[in-house]
């Protein structure tokens, strides 16, 4: 709390801002302008190491319709005000529903919540923003439909559409958001309102089945970007299968990982293993069991090994706790399995199964598998407690060699600054996200700089590697995106000239911006 | 954990379903006060996440603020999510309620 000037845009003076204000209220009505700093509150609330008003909103609007979105860019063109949209606003470890500069105005689309239609013959959904997992996981149910949907962890207060903009990662077999979205609305900063792939065709009724469309397809653009606000998103959903067997093995070893991975890669790349599996470590699975970290250490600085290794043995924890389920009938999953009962005694891993087991962690995960939306993950904020969390998480080869590599590198840094090292890997196809998730008390000045000093380190040391991030909190958007190199970022700003000359699309958001 | 009539479902299924006025949950449109409390609160608070806040008479204006401001790693609620009508009833909800057994 270093100010307590309201923010405003970058470079607006209060009396165009106030101008502007009055314009949005004639367009949305007064009651979904929000200006007064206590209504702003939910907008401000972050995780990551960086104060607040660093973040703050100048205001938050809440359009519900297309054709509101279209009136509001006018007027925003015209003042040349940037704007922040969000979906569902979660995001939390990200950066939340926090502009990514201060002064921004958020877009809230929370009220365009519309799910638009389902397909049951097809598989397919079309969603506006504003929709939850939880509201698309009732409807299902309601229609007594047997489709699933792949969602976050912490997915029951999130949405789709933001999750899969931002190329979030669930653990069904549909668990590459991105992969599996087929189609976009887009408000373009101009007001144009474009539909990706098929979508652009009068009359087409197949948007939401054909991804690609003819010429360059646009829809990656739209992802981690500012090029425009994505309203309306098709999503494909997998039919539940007759047979569903979640699983878990666990190992005893941290260097296991190594093992593991050689021994899961085959079997994920040909889809016997046919979702994202995870391999999440003691120190993941352990908040969420739940165990507390006060009843194991209270010492200084990152949680001792012989601490973790008392944790493992008191809750029947593995080093690591691999997450994976066989999906299909009950013929092919009985055969299956016996490679899933092979490979795990071949390589020294404890079978886990929902019978054998009473940890709250194994039923987060296999409800997960099923995209049965649920915030079991939250448990983790509770190990160091304080609110404090950001997630880093670099692209992995699916090697061994190469995750055991990240993993110590990782935890040496986590350890330098006193932070334990929380961290899972999730099994793209070929590749693997692995995420840690920098917790850390938010309370305590000194844990929150060491906490920023951390992430900047643990970026260009891997970075330095040859290691990307797969996604990334506001605050550090600009020294990601400067990881990716110069010719990348040459591309995003030409084309951000293009398609937003006044660059009121979320200028910054990935370190794009004019 | 099985679903064995999920294929034959398939081989009947027809018809694009299209969402009206729905007065379901998925209309996105909350019901009532216990619904919003089973769909956000409870997923925290009555599973070891968040602590147990039915039963401890709660005061309405503390309750309130806490959705609104978060507290520490309890994330802040938008009134695009929970208007202002539907937390009041959230609000007496929890701040009247009887505590629930511990599971």
């Amino acid at each position: 709390m270093t100010t307590k000037r309201k923010a405003l845009p970058k470079g607006i003076a209060a009396g165009e801002f106030d101008k502007a204000i009055k314009e949005l209220k004639t367009i949305l009505g007064g009651e979904n302008v929000v200006v007064d700093e206590s209504r702003l509150a939910p907008y401000n609330k972050i995780m990551m190491p960086v104060p607040n008003e660093q973040h703050a909103p100048s205001a938050a609007i809440t359009p519900d319709s297309v054709e509101q979105i279209q009136s509001v860019l006018k007027v925003l063109n015209k003042y040349k005000i940037p704007v922040y949209p969000i979906s569902t606003g979660k995001n939390l470890g990200y950066g939340s529903a926090a502009p990514v500069q201060r002064g921004q105005i958020v877009m809230d689309l929370r009220r365009m919540n519309k799910i638009i239609s389902v397909d049951p013959d097809l598989c397919t959904a079309l969603v506006e923003p504003g929709v939850t997992y939880q509201q698309l996981y009732d409807y299902l149910q309601e229609k007594k439909l047997p489709l699933w949907f792949s969602c976050p962890a912490p997915s029951a207060i999130a949405g789709p559409l933001g999750n899969m903009v931002d190329r979030g990662v669930g653990y069904t077999p549909y668990g590459e958001h991105f992969l599996f979205s087929c189609g976009m609305e887009v408000v373009m900063a101009n007001s144009e309102v474009l539909r990706t792939g098929m979508g652009s065709m009068p009359n087409s009724n197949t948007w939401q089945v054909f991804k690609w469309g003819y010429g360059p397809t646009l829809d990656g653009i739209f992802t981690q970007s500012n090029y425009g606000i994505v309203t309306k998103m098709g999503m494909w959903l997998m039919p539940a299968p007759p047979d569903f067997r979640p699983f878990s093995i666990q190992y005893p070893e941290e260097t296991d990982i190594t093992k593991i991975v050689e021994a899961l890669r085959p079997l994920r790349i040909a889809m016997v293993i046919p979702n994202a599996v995870v391999i999440a470590h003691a120190l993941w699975e352990a908040p969420c069991t739940p165990v507390k970290r006060a009843d194991y250490y209270t010492g200084p600085g990152a949680i001792p090994d012989e601490a973790v290794a008392r944790i493992r043995k008191d809750h029947n924890i593995g080093a690591w706790n691999v997450y994976a389920a066989l999906y299909g009938t009950k013929e092919t999953n009985d055969a299956n399995w016996k490679i899933i009962e092979a490979v795990a005694a071949g390589t020294g891993g404890k079978i886990v199964t929902r019978e054998n087991s009473t940890s709250k962690a194994l039923d987060y995960r296999f409800d997960l598998m099923k995209g049965k939306p649920n915030l079991g993950e939250f448990g983790l904020y509770n190990w160091r407690g304080g609110g404090g969390s950001i997630w880093f998480a670099p692209v992995s080869q699916a090697k061994g060699s190469e995750t055991l590599k990240q993993m110590k590198m990782a935890k040496d840094i986590l350890a330098k600054y006193g932070f334990d090292y929380v961290g899972e890997f999730i099994v793209g196809w070929r590749d693997m996200h692995h995420v840690i998730d920098l917790l850390y008390d938010r309370s305590d000045e000194e844990q929150t700089r060491k906490a920023n000093a951390c992430y900047d380190e643990l970026l260009h040391t891997f970075a330095k590697e040859g290691y990307g991030m797969y996604r990334a909190n506001t605050a550090f958007a600009e020294k990601v995106a400067a990881t990716y190199g110069p010719v990348k970022r040459s591309v995003e700003k030409k084309l951000k000239k293009a398609l937003d000359p006044n660059n009121i699309l979320a200028p910054g958001r990935c370190g794009i911006s004019l | 954990m099985k679903c064995s009539s999920a294929f034959r479902y398939f081989a009947t299924a027809s018809a694009l379903i299209v969402v009206g006025n729905a007065n379901a949950d998925s209309s996105g449109k909350w019901q009532n006060s216990q619904e919003i409390y089973n769909k956000v609160c409870a997923y925290c608070h009555e599973a070891n996440v968040g602590p147990v806040i039915t039963g401890r008479n709660l005061m309405p204006d503390y309750i309130k603020s806490v959705v609104r401001n978060g507290n520490r790693a309890m994330p802040a609620f938008r009134e695009s999510e929970i208007n202002e009508a539907a937390l009041a009833g959230v609000v007496k909800l929890v701040s009247t309620s009887t505590a629930v057994a511990k599971k």
